[in-house]
């Protein structure tokens, strides 16, 4: 990743240009030609810098108001992530160090449903059929703070 | 035949504020935010494949957008960077029991970290949960105990759960229903 790409992806980061040929007009602000800001996205994303380009929805502006963190306790040897992952609005998986004698989940998704009750249901009927007795449902009551992990500095120079 | 860059359904006030008037959504406008949180064709003209997808012309896809992106559907269009690849190898959620009178102080110390991409208030005895991103575990160590310092929580008010995997980051809001076989 050079300096070019990297005002590339400054360009990118506040959102795709709303007109007919985006690539060419961060071309114009890169200087560079529309055909090279397309192969410079490709090759980031070929060597996984670029994960997608996507929307970013409001889902409560769809109707998706409920968001809980479920912290689950699961049992020696139990290997469901893939059906847990799969469940309808789970939007991140993943295995965590507990704290022996404090706090014992080690799996912790986030769902992301209609209304609590949907969360509820979803969750309580996996753990039925999964044999996971010990789990808790955390319902968010309010958004203290959300901005994606990596992020470009505004000089295009420094990524944090 | 031209489109107006009036945007139907969305009328600013006198003091410039945006009223929704008209916010319906309809079938259209779910295929396309379905489509849109693939991954975008990369091609000179991605709206145009965007379009031809759902069944719409490129003007009128761009015009959706747009019309969503004012209503605040659409937050925007950019890309998921992978953060590994920027040298943030390590990971922690932390949860902090703090007494309700005490939140937005604590919330206002936790925030400053530009380490700390979510932070969420959570209805439980650990009442606030945020995430912190750093370059290694002793980065990480570094910036919990700064700011358990600076809020005043001691280590039994709080509790720290390092990232060992991940098997899934995919936030996406599926907005036509799935069958009934869910």
């Amino acid at each position: 990743m050079d300096k070019t790409d990297q005002s590339i992806l400054r360009e990118l980061e506040p959102g795709m240009p709303m007109i007919q040929q985006p690539f060419a007009e961060i071309g114009k602000r890169t200087g560079i030609t529309e055909d090279e800001v397309i192969s410079r996205i490709q090759r980031m994303k070929d060597t996984g810098i670029i994960r997608k380009i996507r929307a970013r929805i409001n889902q409560r502006e769809i109707g998706i108001a409920a968001n809980a963190l479920v912290a689950w306790n699961v049992h020696e040897g139990w290997d469901g992530y893939s059906r847990l992952a799969a469940l309808p609005g789970v939007s991140h998986c993943y295995l965590r160090k507990p704290v022996p004698g404090k706090w014992e989940y080690s799996v912790y998704t986030v769902h992301h449903n209609r209304t609590e009750s949907e969360v509820y249901f979803i969750v309580s009927q996996f753990a039925g059929k999964e044999g996971i007795t010990d789990y808790q449902v955390l319902f968010s009551t309010e958004e203290l703070k959300r901005v994606p992990a990596v992020r470009i500095d505004e000089t295009g120079e420094r990524i944090r | 035949m031209r489109y107006s860059q009036k945007i139907p359904g969305v009328h600013t006030s006198q003091g410039g504020e945006t009223i929704r008037k008209d916010n319906r959504i309809d079938t259209t406008d779910l295929l396309l935010l379905d489509a849109l949180q693939d991954d975008l064709p990369l091609t000179p003209r991605p709206w145009q494949a965007i379009g031809e997808q759902i069944g719409v012309s490129e003007e009128e896809c761009l015009q959706r957008i747009s019309r969503l992106s004012e209503s605040g559907v659409i937050r925007n269009i950019s890309p998921v960077l992978e953060s590994r690849k920027f040298g943030l190898n390590a990971g922690t959620l932390i949860a902090f029991h703090i007494p309700e009178e005490r939140i937005d102080e604590v919330a206002a110390i936790i925030n400053s970290y530009p380490e700390v991409s979510h932070n969420y208030r959570r209805d439980h005895h650990y009442s606030i949960w945020f995430t912190i991103a750093g370059r290694s575990n002793g980065e990480i160590e570094r910036i919990i105990e700064e700011i358990q310092t600076k809020a005043g929580i001691p280590d039994e008010d709080m509790i720290s759960l390092p990232t060992i995997r991940s098997y899934k980051i995919d936030v996406r809001f599926r907005c036509i229903p799935e069958g009934s076989d869910g």
